[in-house]
């Protein structure tokens, strides 16, 4: 290859840097804020003067973080379960429907993606107000879907690209139901592009915080919104063992299954 | 008459507008092996999947048994298919593949079980019951699809140009194994393909497609020998055309004249024109012979080139009227060996040998 890296001579070592630049530069706030969360000092102050896990038995200590964690779980959960079923469906319609206009509404189900938050945020505020969903677990999940679905609906239409339909056609004629047919043989062959699906629909819902500030009352709170609220009324360092934890937990989503999926290759 | 197994009856298919196929009927015989031929986009893929149940016709009917398929959703018609491209599924084993009709149909375990061993070993693949297709060649995954579509005693198996995407010598080998799997199991088969050397081996009767039509049904030998039109003469076997110009007809032999005054007699005439019109002569290249000196029915032509094709010559060539004459001679006939390019020389051949037809 014309850009092979052994080639490039001395670029090579200025490419090495930048590339070790960049990564600090991703990684350095995340190192930082799992520091402070161990640290003494109640201002925040780095390097912390001594080490400690005060901040971490506060956080377990007030069943309101634990509380929040648990609705932002079970509303990250239901959208899950909703945008990979729906964005399946829409996948379905999308690549196999003939029909006027697919294109235009496969668009307009990617809106979401490139509409300002904000803007969504507002608009399903006024709405949900006079519909009566403000502030209620329907109402979250609603507004969290609608982030999630464009995740879904993208992987699981690369996938269905990918799968060649002949193959659902000959368990039509051995026999399968067309929806037995998807369900036993095309819903398996896609399972990497549902679980990807299912991840970032996760990940779209559990720590999205602008809609979340729209969508919660004082008794219904998804975990992003806690910290936002804490971290106005004061600055402390519990707001940084949540965000460690957090940053773990995302973490363990997103390369247990690529460690899985390695292995899964090399059967 | 007794009731066809499965009749065709006039099938038309449009695509907005456009007419895929129009007028296909035909009748199979049940336990035979019919082969749709033509080249791609005659319509051939179109009217199996009509069968399969994928397509619906515009109209037209076909019925098995006496009994009209069309209203059957596909699933339900117990149909075997096996596919052009490989089509198993990729999460399951291959004893799983197998047994998945099967369990569609809710068989009991252990039928289960001793039918899938029988299909498997029947294409000679019960080693590999345990196997993932991903890991399997080409050929071996077509063997298992075959076996999948088989292992429900389907009345009917379809099979889509299925060795098409093999290679020569596998491709003749997996068509050995087709025409003795037909031959063990009985089971009636309309297989299509574009490869004339594949239909002419593995059919009973081969029915010819062209532009959505079916321009002849018959034997392999009666399409060689006698081919109704020009386009089934030019599809199965290499051919010559020549003008020809009717002097008379009796019994179905025709004296002819060709390449203005060349007197033909006694040569096989198929169909009668119904107005006015020049029937075609055609030569198959094989039944030419060549020689330095006239010899009777021998037509002059002057050699352009000789081609080397390893058990055989071609010798091209044109009559004085520029009409191409393409003659197939052994090698290590002693001609070859006299022949250059600019000779003339005599085309020779038995009138029985030849054969006329309009269109």
């Amino acid at each position: 290859m014309l850009l092979d890296f052994n080639r490039l001579g001395a670029l090579r070592y200025f490419l090495l840097a930048f590339t070790g630049l960049v990564l600090l530069f991703l990684i350095l706030p995340i190192v930082f804020i799992a520091a402070l969360s161990f640290g003494s000092s109640q201002w925040l102050i780095f390097p912390p003067p001594s080490w400690t896990l005060k901040w971490y038995q506060e956080l377990f200590s007030d069943p309101r973080w634990l509380y929040t964690a648990l609705t932002s779980l079970k509303i990250a959960a239901i959208v899950t379960v909703l945008s990979v079923v729906l964005g399946f469906l829409a996948s379905l319609g999308l690549n196999r429907g003939e029909f006027a206009g697919r294109e235009q509404l496969r668009a307009l189900f990617l809106t979401p993606m490139i509409l300002p938050v904000i803007v969504l945020a507002v608009a399903l505020y006024a709405l949900f107000l006079r519909l009566g969903l403000a502030g209620t677990t329907v109402g979250f999940v609603i507004a969290h879907l609608l982030v999630a679905l464009p995740f879904s609906i993208i992987s699981i239409s690369n996938a269905l690209e990918g799968f060649d339909r002949s193959i659902e056609d000959a368990a039509i004629l051995c026999g399968a139901s067309p929806w037995e047919a998807r369900i036993k043989i095309t819903v398996p062959s896609i399972r990497h592009g549902l679980f990807t699906a299912a991840v970032f629909s996760f990940l779209a819902s559990w720590d999205e915080v602008v809609l979340a500030i729209f969508m919660s009352s004082p008794t219904l709170q998804t975990l992003p919104v806690k910290i936002w609220t804490t971290l106005r009324q004061d600055l402390t360092p519990v707001v940084a063992a949540v965000s460690t934890i957090l940053v773990a937990l995302t973490f363990l989503l997103i390369f247990v299954p690529l460690v899985f999926r390695k292995r899964q290759k090399d059967d | 008459m007794t009731r066809p197994f499965l009749s065709i009856q006039g099938i038309r298919k449009e695509y907005g507008g456009v007419t895929a196929i129009q007028d296909v009927t035909l009748d199979i015989a049940q336990g035979e092996f019919m082969t749709f031929l033509g080249p791609s986009g005659s319509g051939k893929s179109t009217t199996l999947y009509i069968l399969a149940g994928f397509q619906e016709p515009t109209a037209g009917d076909v019925l098995l048994n006496g009994e009209s398929m069309l209203s059957v959703p596909s699933h339900k018609r117990n149909i075997g298919m096996v596919f052009q491209r490989y089509t198993l599924f990729p999460h399951l084993s291959v004893g799983e593949n197998v047994a998945f009709p099967l369990r569609v149909r809710r068989c009991p375990k252990s039928e289960i079980d001793d039918r899938v061993h029988a299909a498997l070993k029947l294409v000679h693949l019960d080693e590999l019951a345990d196997r993932r297709p991903a890991l399997m060649s080409g050929g071996q995954q077509q063997r298992v699809a075959l076996a999948r579509a088989l292992v429900y005693d389907p009345p009917l198996l379809l099979m889509d140009e299925p060795l098409s995407a093999l290679d020569k010598k596998l491709r003749e080998e997996l068509q050995f194994e087709i025409r003795r799997i037909h031959q063990e199991t009985g089971v009636t088969i309309l297989y299509v393909t574009h490869d004339q050397e594949e239909a002419l081996r593995l059919s009973d009767r081969i029915s010819v497609f062209s532009q959505g039509r079916i321009e002849q049904i018959g034997t392999g030998q009666e399409l060689y020998a006698e081919p109704a039109t020009r386009f089934v003469a030019g599809f199965i076997g290499d051919s010559n055309f020549l003008a020809a110009d009717i002097l008379s007809v009796q019994e179905n032999r025709a004296r002819l004249s060709i390449c203005d005054g060349i007197v033909i007699d006694g040569v096989p005439v198929q169909g009668r024109p119904s107005g006015p019109g020049r029937p075609t002569l055609l030569l198959r290249p094989e039944r030419i012979s060549i020689s330095l000196s006239r010899q009777d029915n021998g037509l002059p032509v002057t050699v352009r080139d000789l081609t080397f094709l390893g058990n055989m010559v071609e010798v091209s060539s044109v009559t004085d009227q520029d009409e191409p004459v393409t003659v197939r001679i052994p090698f290590g006939n002693p001609v070859v060996s006299q022949l250059a390019a600019g000779d003339r020389v005599w085309a020779n051949f038995d009138p029985g040998a030849l054969h006329a037809f309009y269109g």
